[in-house]
């Protein structure tokens, strides 16, 4: 097993490292914030704002950008705190949830985008989408060392990270890297138990 | 055959909380999942919660303090539901009388307002007008609307105009939203824009500075509400295809 250091971040899901009820488990505040309060809101925000704005740095690159995402997720769990529910997640997977989903949503928008004009006009951008990806290597956000994810094979990586960060589905990313969707698949599937063996290790 | 089954849908169940499961598969996966399925959905609880590994992986980058105020006071500017007070009861005379003279009294100050909002959009367009960084773009009909019109006024403070014309009204439920677009960066809604029985419209844009220079402008139709990120067909764009 590789040697597993992770970051700053709680290894256990919140909900288990701290009981609900207490005043300083995310899912208090967060049943707080469904009442409208804006000091565990803004709690809430100091727990998980850097882990929302480092995802969205690392999916949509540009700070600008990353910010509008992090407001709009937060102004989200601000109106909706009350739909979370404990049985379905952990405070961090609900509110990952949501960023990567509108992040998603920007992404294929900027794929759209470039496919229905930008493209056409400057043959040169049609690598732009390429680009991107490579340009991963160059942003401000990579990968820790020793962290789960860079543990990982090299191939098993670099399809989950095209799916979870890029936003790519099974087909996409078996177009792009020129493999059989059954490939994909099982580079998928074995990551993630990896990633599963990992983290049962980690709080064995 | 239940347990093979059940593998099958389990590892459906992996590629589904990765977001990647697509076509048919995802639609197979969604009917099992609306079914009742509580072995899959406790799978992928566990299976998000082995993910959050993914982003863990990464080396925080810190926001700027500047996102949670503008966050908060976002927040702080939401509806406030009043409390219902019980009003003394009135004759019908007396509130004939005070509902005609506050009728009054509010139309003056709209008609007042209205001048001034008016007066201060002509002033803030001559503004940019004079500014020479200001770009002035033509708007190419697309989609839908082919013989559509417009102009874009931008500056790179943040700051524009977009005129429209020969775009019918919006459809009932839908909403011309306006993008700006840097490169290999997401649209960005900068507002809604209306428009009059003639096709006409115009909207005033006001928004923080972009890092980028925006290249492209587009107009999309979406549903109302719509604002995070285009999903309907384009009716304007900066740049003909």
């Amino acid at each position: 097993m590789p040697p597993f250091i992770d970051v700053d971040y709680p290894l256990t899901s919140e909900g288990n490292t701290l009981s609900a009820d207490s005043q300083n488990s995310p899912v208090y505040l967060i049943r707080q914030t469904a009442n409208q309060d804006r000091e565990a809101f803004s709690q809430l925000y100091d727990r998980f704002s850097s882990l929302v704005y480092t995802l969205a740095m690392r999916m949509l690159r540009m700070s600008s950008d990353a910010e509008d995402l992090l407001q709009e997720v937060f102004v989200q769990v601000w109106h909706q705190a009350n739909r979370y529910s404990e049985e379905r997640g952990s405070p961090e997977a609900w509110i990952v949830n949501i960023a990567r989903s509108r992040a998603i949503d920007k992404l294929r928008s900027i794929r759209r985008m470039e496919r229905s004009f930008i493209l056409t006009d400057d043959p040169a951008k049609a690598e732009s989408s390429d680009n991107v990806e490579s340009s991963a290597a160059e942003s401000e956000t990579k990968l820790t060392m020793n962290s789960a994810l860079a543990n990982l094979p090299e191939a098993q990586r670099k399809v989950l990270e095209l799916a979870y960060f890029d936003g790519l589905s099974q087909s996409e990313i078996a177009n792009r890297l020129k493999e059989p969707l059954g490939t994909v698949k099982t580079r998928m599937r074995s990551g993630i138990q990896r990633l599963r063996d990992l983290l049962e290790t980690k709080v064995r | 055959m239940a347990t093979a089954e059940h593998e099958y849908w389990r590892d459906q169940g992996e590629i589904y909380a990765l977001g990647a499961l697509d076509g048919q598969e995802l639609k197979d996966f969604e009917a099992h999942l609306a079914a009742g399925c509580p072995v899959c959905d406790a799978y992928l609880r566990e299976t998000g919660e082995t993910l959050n590994l993914v982003h863990r992986s990464l080396q925080p980058v810190t926001p700027s303090t500047a996102v949670k105020d503008r966050i908060l006071r976002q927040i702080a500017g939401d509806k406030v539901v009043p409390i219902t007070v019980a009003q003394p009861k009135q004759t019908r005379g007396w509130q004939i009388i005070t509902g005609t003279i506050a009728a009054c009294i509010i139309g003056v100050v709209l008609t007042g307002t209205y001048y001034n909002y008016r007066y201060s959009v002509y002033s803030s367009v001559v503004n940019l007008l004079r500014d020479p960084a200001t770009r002035d773009l033509p708007l190419y009909g697309a989609g839908p609307t082919p013989t559509a019109k417009g102009r874009f006024l931008w500056n790179q403070s943040g700051e524009g105009h977009i005129f429209v014309s020969d775009l019918p009204s919006a459809p009932e439920g839908k909403m011309y939203a306006v993008w700006t677009i840097a490169q290999q960066s997401a649209p960005r809604y900068v507002g809604t824009v209306e428009t009059n029985p003639k096709g006409q419209g115009g909207l005033h844009i006001k928004t923080t500075r972009s890092e980028l220079p925006m290249e492209t402008f587009a107009v999309t139709l979406e549903p109302v509400g719509t604002t995070a990120a285009p999903t309907g067909p384009m009716v304007l764009v900066s740049k003909q295809s």
